[in-house]
C-alpha cells in the first residue's frame, strides 16, 4: 500500500518537474520567428463603429509582414471582441496573456472602460501598451513605464472646442451631453477644466446611460437650457439619437463633438444625414488628405482590407495609434526583451506619421498633443479643416 | 405656462416611448398567457425582422406598406419556426427549461445578426419622418411620434378584440388555464402555442419597425425596449393585455419624468424600481387576475 502510494507520489513528481520551470518562466510573446501582439475592440455591440480601429491595425501589421517583418521575425496579431463589455476585455487578455507563447506587447485597444480594466493587470507584468485607442487621463496619472498614450486628452479638444465656439463663433451658452462612464466622465471633466479656464459656465450638464434608447428627456433639458452649443461625449448610436430626438423636438445649436465622433461619412449614413455642420475635434490626417504617409496606407487599402471595409477614421486611427509600436520594434533590433523595447520606444522623437506628431521621453508618456478643429458642410460628409495641428497651452 | 408646456411635452415624449414599450409587453403576455413562457428572446426576434425590412428595403423598389408586411408574415414565421423547431423539441419541459431555451435563442439570433450584418448602426428610411414635427399647445409632436401612439394604439385594439372575441382567442386563454382539459375539449393546444409564438413575434416586429427610425439599427437595438417592454408587463400583471399596454405607457412616462426632473444617468434603472415597488405591493401586476395556480 505504502510502496504504490509512494510510487504514485513519485509518479506525481515526475510529472511536475518538467513543467515547473515551464510556468516560472516568463511567457513574452516573443519567439525566434514571431512577435505576439494583442488588441481588443468591439466587433459588434454599441460602440461597433470603433471596431474598425483594430481592423486597421490589423492591415498595419499585415504590410510590415508583408515587407519582410522585423528584424526576421513576422508579427501575430490577436484581435479580441470584446463588446465594449470592460468584464470581456478582461478575461480575453488574461487568455491571450497567460497562454504560451504570451503576449510581447499590447496595440491600441478601444474604450476607456476596457482599458481601464486591464491597464493595472498588463502594467504588473510590464507587458508595453502603445497607444490606447481612447483620450484618458488615466494611462498618464500617474505615468507607467510600460504604457505609451498617444490619443490626444479629451480635456485639450474640448479646451480648443470651446475656444472655438466662444472665440470664433460667438456662443454664449455652452451644455455638455456625455455618456456616464469612463470616456464621457473624461470628457465632461477636461470640458468643465477648459471652461473654467475661458470664464465660461456650462448651462446645463446632461449624462447619458450606456444602455439608454430613449434620449428625449436629456434633449428636451438640453433644449429648455437654452444652449446655442452643445459638446458632445456620447457613443455613435447616442450621438444618432440625439440628433434624431433634437431634430423631433425643433431643437437646433451647433453641435461640437469630440474626435470620438470624427467618422464624418459613418455619422451622417447612421444618422439619416443629420450630421451636418457638426464642428468637431480631430488627432488625425483626415482620410482623403494628401500627405505621403496617409497615401502610402490610402493605396495598400483595396489590397489589403477585407471586403465592404471603409477606408474612414477610425480604420486609420487603428494605422496611426499603433505606427509608433512597430517603429519601437524597429529600433529595439533583433534582440528584442520588453526592456530594449521601452528604451526604443523613448527614443522616439516627433514621430509623424498619420496622426499629429508624437514623442516619446525618459518621462513623457503622452505622446501626441496635437490636434486640430475640423466641421462638415451641408452635405454631411464633406469635411473641412479649420485650423492647422494645435497643441493646447 | 412655460413650465406646464414643458410637463406636458415630457409626458408626450414618455408616452410615445411608451407605446413600444407597451407593444413588446404585450408580446410577451401573450406567450406568456398560452405557454406561461417568458419569451426573453423577444427583442432579438423584433431586431431580426428590422433587419429583414431594412433589406427588403435597401434590395427592392416596393412601397413601404408592402415591405412592412412582408416583414410582418416573416416575422410570423419565424415565431412559429421558433416554438416549432425549438421549444416543442424540449423532452419533459419545465418552464425553467423552456425559458432558458429562449435565453438561447436570443443569443442565436445575436450572434447570427452581428455576422450577416455587421456591427455597425444602420439608418432605416421609412416614410414618416422623424423630423417633421407638429406643434399643438407648444408641444411639439414628431409625424414618428405620432405614428409611433397611433399605430401602438391600433395594433392594441385589434388584438383585444381578436382575443376576446374570436374562437382563436379563446383557445388560447383556455391553453393558459389548463393544457390538458383544453387537449380534452379538443383545442389542438400545440397549434395554438405556435400562433401564440407567431403572433407575438409580428407584434415585436412592429416594435422593431418603430423603433428603428427613431434610433438605430444594429444587433443590440431592442436590448433596452425589451427591458422596458418586460418591466410593463410585469407592471400590467404579467397576464393582463390591457395591464401590459397601460405599464407600457406608465414606464415610458415615469422613466422620462424622473430622466428630465431628477437624473439621466440613472433614467433608465427606473422601471426595474417600479417593478420592485410594484411586486412589494401588488404583485399580481396592476390589471391581472390573481390566478391560484392549479396543482
Amino acid at each position: 500500500m505504502l510502496r504504490q502510494t509512494l510510487k504514485i507520489a513519485a509518479l506525481a513528481v515526475a510529472t511536475l518537474l518538467p513543467a515547473l520551470p515551464a510556468a516560472a518562466q516568463q511567457l513574452t510573446g516573443v519567439t525566434d520567428t514571431e512577435i505576439h501582439i494583442a488588441t481588443w475592440s468591439p466587433q459588434t455591440g454599441p460602440a461597433a463603429p470603433w471596431g474598425a480601429v483594430a481592423r486597421g491595425t490589423g492591415l498595419l501589421f499585415d504590410m510590415v509582414n508583408d515587407e519582410g517583418g522585423i528584424h526576421g521575425r513576422k508579427i501575430v496579431f490577436h484581435s479580441y471582441d470584446d463588446q465594449y463589455n470592460p468584464a470581456k476585455t478582461v478575461a480575453g487578455v488574461k487568455e491571450l496573456v497567460e497562454k504560451a507563447p504570451g503576449i510581447f506587447a499590447i496595440a491600441s485597444g478601444v474604450g476607456s472602460s476596457s482599458g481601464l480594466a486591464v491597464k493595472d493587470y498588463l502594467m504588473e507584468r510590464g507587458i508595453p501598451w502603445v497607444g490606447p485607442a481612447a483620450g484618458s487621463l488615466h494611462w498618464i496619472t500617474p505615468p507607467q513605464k510600460a504604457l505609451f498614450a498617444i490619443y490626444p486628452l479629451y480635456a485639450d479638444e474640448a479646451n480648443l472646442l470651446t475656444r472655438h465656439l466662444v472665440e470664433k463663433e460667438g456662443k454664449k451658452k455652452i451644455a455638455i451631453l456625455y455618456a456616464s462612464d469612463e470616456y464621457g466622465e473624461n470628457g465632461h471633466r477636461g470640458a468643465l477644466a477648459a471652461m473654467q479656464k475661458l470664464g465660461v459656465k456650462p448651462v446645463v450638464e446632461v449624462a447619458v446611460n450606456q444602455a439608454d434608447r430613449d434620449l428625449k428627456s436629456h434633449v428636451l433639458k438640453l433644449k429648455e437650457s437654452g444652449a446655442d452649443a452643445v459638446l458632445m461625449w456620447v457613443n455613435p448610436t447616442h450621438a444618432v439619437i440625439t440628433l434624431k430626438t433634437a431634430a423631433a423636438l425643433g431643437f437646433a445649436p451647433q453641435w461640437a463633438a469630440s474626435s470620438t465622433l470624427s467618422d464624418a461619412p459613418l455619422m451622417n449614413t447612421i444618422s439619416g444625414g443629420l450630421w451636418k455642420n457638426i464642428l468637431f475635434a480631430s488627432f488625425g490626417e483626415l482620410p482623403d488628405a494628401d500627405t505621403a504617409e496617409v497615401k502610402k496606407y490610402r493605396d495598400a487599402f483595396p489590397k489589403y482590407a477585407q471586403k465592404g471595409e471603409r477606408w474612414g477614421v477610425f480604420f486609420m486611427a487603428g494605422i496611426g495609434f499603433v505606427e509608433p509600436l512597430v517603429e519601437g520594434l524597429r529600433r529595439a533590433g533583433r534582440d528584442l526583451t520588453r526592456e530594449s523595447f521601452i528604451k526604443a520606444m523613448e527614443s522616439i522623437k516627433d514621430y509623424k506619421g498619420v496622426m499629429g506628431r508624437i514623442s516619446f521621453g525618459p518621462n513623457e508618456r503622452q505622446g501626441q498633443r496635437e490636434i486640430f478643429l475640423a466641421r462638415t458642410d451641408d452635405s454631411g460628409v464633406k469635411v473641412t479643416r479649420l485650423t492647422p495641428w494645435t497643441v493646447v497651452d | 405656462m412655460e413650465q406646464v408646456t414643458t410637463l406636458l411635452q415630457v409626458l408626450f415624449s414618455g408616452l410615445a416611448a411608451g407605446s413600444v414599450y407597451a407593444l413588446l409587453a404585450l408580446a410577451m403576455v401573450i406567450i406568456y398567457r398560452t405557454t406561461e413562457v417568458l419569451n426573453f428572446a423577444q427583442g432579438e426576434m423584433a431586431m431580426v425582422s428590422t433587419y429583414l425590412a431594412l433589406s427588403f428595403i435597401a434590395a427592392s423598389q416596393l412601397p413601404f406598406v408592402v415591405v412592412v408586411l412582408v416583414t410582418l408574415v416573416l416575422a410570423a414565421l419565424l415565431g412559429a419556426a421558433a416554438q416549432f423547431i425549438l421549444l416543442r423539441r424540449a423532452k419533459e419541459p419545465s418552464v425553467l427549461g423552456l425559458i432558458i431555451i429562449t435565453l438561447g435563442l436570443e443569443m442565436i439570433l445575436f450572434g447570427l445578426a452581428s455576422w450577416k450584418w455587421g456591427g455597425e448602426p444602420r439608418d432605416l428610411p421609412v416614410p414618416v419622418s422623424p423630423y417633421d414635427t407638429w406643434v399643438l399647445g407648444g408641444v411639439i409632436m414628431s409625424q414618428l411620434e405620432v405614428a409611433s401612439i397611433v399605430i401602438a394604439a391600433v395594433t392594441i385594439l385589434i388584438l383585444f378584440l381578436f382575443l376576446s372575441r374570436s374562437r382563436a382567442g379563446l383557445a388560447m386563454r383556455a391553453t393558459q388555464q389548463n393544457r390538458d382539459v383544453a387537449r380534452l375539449m379538443g383545442i389542438r393546444v400545440r397549434r395554438v402555442e405556435m400562433g401564440a409564438w407567431a403572433l407575438a413575434a409580428a407584434i415585436g416586429a412592429i416594435a422593431g419597425l418603430l423603433t428603428g427610425p427613431a434610433t438605430t439599427v444594429e444587433p443590440y437595438m431592442m436590448w433596452d425596449p425589451l427591458m422596458k417592454g418586460f418591466a410593463a408587463a410585469v407592471l400590467g400583471g404579467i397576464t393582463s393585455l390591457a395591464g401590459a399596454a397601460l405599464g407600457g405607457a406608465i414606464i415610458g412616462i415615469v422613466e422620462n419624468l424622473f430622466g428630465y426632473y431628477v437624473s439621466t444617468s440613472f433614467k433608465s434603472i427606473v422601471p426595474f424600481a417600479v417593478i420592485l415597488l410594484m411586486l412589494a405591493i401588488k404583485p399580481s401586476g396592476l390589471l391581472a387576475r390573481h390566478y391560484v395556480k392549479k396543482v
